[in-house]
């Protein structure tokens, strides 16, 4: 298939060679959602499902490596199962990725022969590293039995290794192609003529290493999100204890991922940020103060949701660990701490307003919500509320054990220090922040970042050293959690999912009227960038068609694994001895 | 088994229509593309300055930062005691009457920087013709002045961007100089800033000081050297920028057009 991609490049390659204008003025139709919306459900089912390959090894070769390492053959059992999951949902990505080249190709027939004429080398290093990929991945899962002991066993771990750098590379490839049409560099302008554009400066340009870490990060959440609710649902459908409670296990562990990753994704997005003001200021305030200032205010409800939701899955957990309870009590001012700090992240402020809304007002921001709109509330808000989940998963930790070390009252106290000082140096540079030009103001969400992270940091040491040797209270009872809890996880899923979708119509859409931001103007009759209302019908569309996919994908894999564990319980027919097809 | 199911689709449905309903729920703003414009001589006052608001409130993004007073001065109501813009542009800058000034601003926004704001405005003349700039001109006029704009004014530029664009193959940002009521330094100005120059070289104000200043340059190079030095850069790398050396695109000779590249050298030759 890919193939066949590579062949359909190289037939637009033959294409006589067009400046960017003239380029553009190609067009194909779709028909009934027109061509805008085919190419960004192709784009964005493609990117949904790629995102899940590439996030689900990651954490599976970390999985393995423990299960190595600590001799438990459940982690061991859960990377399997993750990869199994990986396997399926692959040939779904380059199905994706094929109806995506042809979307291009035949209603984007000039941006298509324009980009190929400038990435034609990467094109077909993409293809050769995703031949490797691929013969990794069946490696990788096909020889986990045969390579199980010893130095074999560390064998198939490097394959898994391996099988994460190709697909980040893979990525990094990718991303260079995208963010050339946000960044392009500053000596390419309509004049020129896509030969004569140098590939690194077009490959490595100003947004290419900010988005491929925020999609790295983003892809870890994302895949976590997605094995949470599939570890969800099996546990929910579960007819035997023992099932239950490895669901339940693994839902936690997707769900630990998900948000481990999400506390460090604001900070990826915070230098994507900063480097597209770098790259052209107009672009950075379009995207936070212009037409997109309300996408914001929907991000920060999505984000809102994520954190409530996460912290809330945790909390209920609690309840399945003996000595919990003693936690319990300080839930609800965790959970207060985060509702104002979802209710200060969602106050809008730098919108575009109508005259009558601005008179309204009685003047450009609102007189109370106005000062709480601005960065340095902000930047306060999101930073209390990292910690305050950092603290969630501490105690959730730390419910079932019984620290033994003669300094541990000691060590407590400290980690309480630090989680104090944390939150002063955030507070007090959120204050300070109002009293300083902007400029300064700006350097000063590094210094609460800083505090939050080295808190982080410095609370997990303590922590680990701390409880070495500790007694417990009693096993967590996996499996013994309320139904609610895993709708949660679907919740959590859904909310990533939708979250992905907006943010990337938020990065493609910042190009305006551009199909290569002020070299190629886009002259189609889809060239404004739709309102905020159209997206979310199309993100929801893409959301929807993907979770049923995914559901289907589980099933089939479901088909294969169940009679065979069925029959080999019961010691019936023929192959009654087998291990299940790709299972547990 | 069903049942679970179905309570687990509701779920996702809810939570998806939640979604949907939340982001139709506040105020749509599209980013429109500028509409094309096509005046006559004939054209009014009114039709300008018609045009000219729908595009400064619409797709002109103009609102994004002019209003705030945090990005850029208001236009539309009274800045720092000298009333909307159309009562203050003329006291701008000397010699320069309002329509002059208003059509440099938005030309060349970073030679006409209104303290304490900072260079964010983008060159308008990549994004819009020349009958929406003097549209825009037009309406900015209106704010407390009197439009002085005329369809002569539109056929001017017009007839001026057109020898531009003949002779450099087209339009964009490169070829942004070509056009406007600009003196040659502005149009060298324009140029070098279309062509990001002063994202390394420093000239007054404006730029960065990562390769040799422009400052002066005239009384230590002369223009043979400094077409060279742009037509092939590191040919010969200045003592004290050899850390830099290789920094320089190697290009401009195919981005420039003869003429573009004999207008930066002969101005950048007058910098004494």
């Amino acid at each position: 298939m890919r193939s066949l991609i590579g062949a359909l490049a190289a037939l637009v390659l033959l294409a006589e060679p067009a400046l960017a204008q003239e380029a553009a003025r190609r067009y194909g139709d779709f028909p009934v959602i027109g061509s805008r919306a085919a190419v960004w459900v192709a784009a964005q089912l493609h990117l949904f499902f790629a995102a899940f390959v590439l996030g689900v090894p990651m954490f599976a070769v970390v999985a393995e490596v423990i299960g190595i390492k600590s001799g438990e053959e459940r982690f061991d059992k859960l990377a399997k199962e993750f990869t199994r999951l990986l396997l399926v949902s692959y040939s779904a990505t380059a199905v994706w990725g094929a109806v995506l080249v042809f979307a291009l190709v035949t209603l984007y027939p000039g941006v298509w022969t324009y980009l190929a004429e400038i990435f034609d080398v990467s094109m077909w290093v993409y293809v050769g590293i995703f031949f490797f990929e691929s013969a990794t991945l069946y490696l990788y899962y096909y020889g986990w039995d045969l390579w199980k002991e010893g130095r074999a066993k560390w064998f198939h771990w490097g394959l898994g290794i391996l099988l994460n750098l190709w697909g980040t590379t893979v990525m990094f490839i990718a991303n260079s192609w995208l963010t050339y049409m946000m960044s392009p560099p500053a000596e390419v302008t309509p004049d020129t003529a896509p030969g004569m554009v140098q590939f690194w400066s077009a490959f490595a340009n100003a947004t290419w290493m900010p988005i491929n870490i925020h999609r790295l990060i983003a892809n870890v959440v994302f895949g976590g999100a997605i094995v949470g609710a599939y570890a969800a649902y099996r546990f929910l459908m579960a007819e035997t204890d023992e099932e239950r409670a490895h669901y339940d296990w693994m839902g936690y562990i997707g769900n630990f991922v998900a948000i481990s990753a999400l506390i460090v994704l604001p900070f990826a997005g915070y230098w994507l940020g900063r480097e597209i003001y770098e790259f052209n200021q107009q672009m950075g305030i379009t995207m936070m103060g212009g037409f997109m200032s309300w996408l914001w205010i929907v991000q920060a409800f999505l984000i809102g949701v994520l954190f409530l939701t996460g912290n809330y899955y945790l909390w209920v957990g609690m309840g399945r660990i003996p000595g919990a309870e003693r936690f319990q009590p300080y839930t609800k001012y965790m959970l207060v701490v985060l509702v104002l700090g979802v209710i200060v992240w969602a106050t809008p402020h730098s919108m575009i307003a109508s005259r009558d809304e601005i008179s309204a007002m009685g003047g450009q921001f609102h007189p109370f919500l106005g000062v709480l709109g601005v960065m340095s509330a902000k930047n306060t808000a999101v930073n209390l509320m990292i910690l305050t989940t950092f603290l969630s998963f501490l105690l959730y930790r730390r419910a079932n054990k019984e620290p033994v070390v003669g300094w541990a009252g000691r060590g407590t106290m400290v980690q309480g220090a630090l989680f104090g000082i944390a939150a002063l140096v955030v507070l007090f540079y959120g204050v300070y922040g109002y009293f300083v030009p902007a400029i300064v103001r700006i350097g000063f969400s590094v210094y609460q970042v800083l505090a939050v992270l080295s808190t982080i940091v410095a609370v997990v040491v303590l922590d680990v050293l701390m409880l070495r040797g500790a007694t417990s209270r009693g096993e967590i009872r996996w499996g013994q959690m309320p139904p609610r809890s895993q709708y949660a996880l679907f919740i959590l899923a859904v909310t990533f999912t939708w979250l992905m979708g907006l943010m990337g119509f938020a990065r493609s859409g910042i190009r305006q009227h551009w199909h290569v931001f002020e070299v190629m103007r886009d002259t189609s009759v889809d060239a404004a960038t739709p309102a905020l209302g159209y997206a979310s019908v199309v993100i929801s569309v893409c959301v929807l068609i993907f979770l049923g996919m995914v559901a289907f994908i589980f099933w089939v894999g479901g088909l294969a694994e169940k009679p065979i564990i069925t029959k080999a319980a019961r010691g019936e027919g023929p192959h009654a001895a087998l291990q299940p097809a790709g299972g547990d | 088994m069903l049942l679970q199911n179905l309570k687990i689709v509701l779920v996702v449905l809810g939570t998806l229509g939640l979604y949907t309903w939340v982001a139709n729920a506040i105020p749509q703003v599209e980013s429109e593309v500028p509409a094309q414009l096509s005046f006559g001589a004939d054209v009014t006052p009114e039709e300008l300055v018609s045009a000219g608001g729908q595009l400064f409130a619409g797709a002109g993004a103009c609102v994004t930062c002019h209003g705030l007073e945090d990005r850029a001065p208001a236009l539309l109501s009274d800045y720092g005691g000298a009333g909307p813009i159309g009562q203050r542009c003329a006291d701008r800058v000397e010699g320069m009457d309002c329509k002059e000034y208003l059509y440099a601003s938005l030309a060349d926004p970073y030679s006409y920087l209104v303290e304490p704001f900072g260079p964010i405005m983008p060159d308008q003349r990549i994004n819009l013709s020349e009958d929406q700039l003097w549209s825009l001109v037009a309406y900015l006029q209106d704010q407390g002045g009197e439009v002085t704009v005329t369809g002569a004014d539109l056929q001017s530029t017009q007839a001026s961007s057109a020898g531009g664009a003949a002779s450099q193959g087209g339009g964009g940002a490169a070829t942004a100089a070509a056009s406007g009521p600009s003196s040659d330094a502005t149009e060298a100005t324009a140029v070098m800033q279309a062509n990001l120059c002063f994202g390394c070289h420093k000239l007054g104000d404006q730029g960065v000081v990562l390769g040799p200043p422009f400052d002066g340059i005239g009384s230590r190079r002369d223009a043979a050297y400094l077409r060279n030095s742009i037509l092939n850069p590191n040919a010969e790398v200045p003592e004290g920028y050899q850390e830099v050396a290789g920094l320089m695109p190697p290009n401009f000779g195919q981005m420039l057009t003869a003429g573009q590249l004999e207008t930066i050298v002969q101005f950048l030759a007058s910098q004494r």
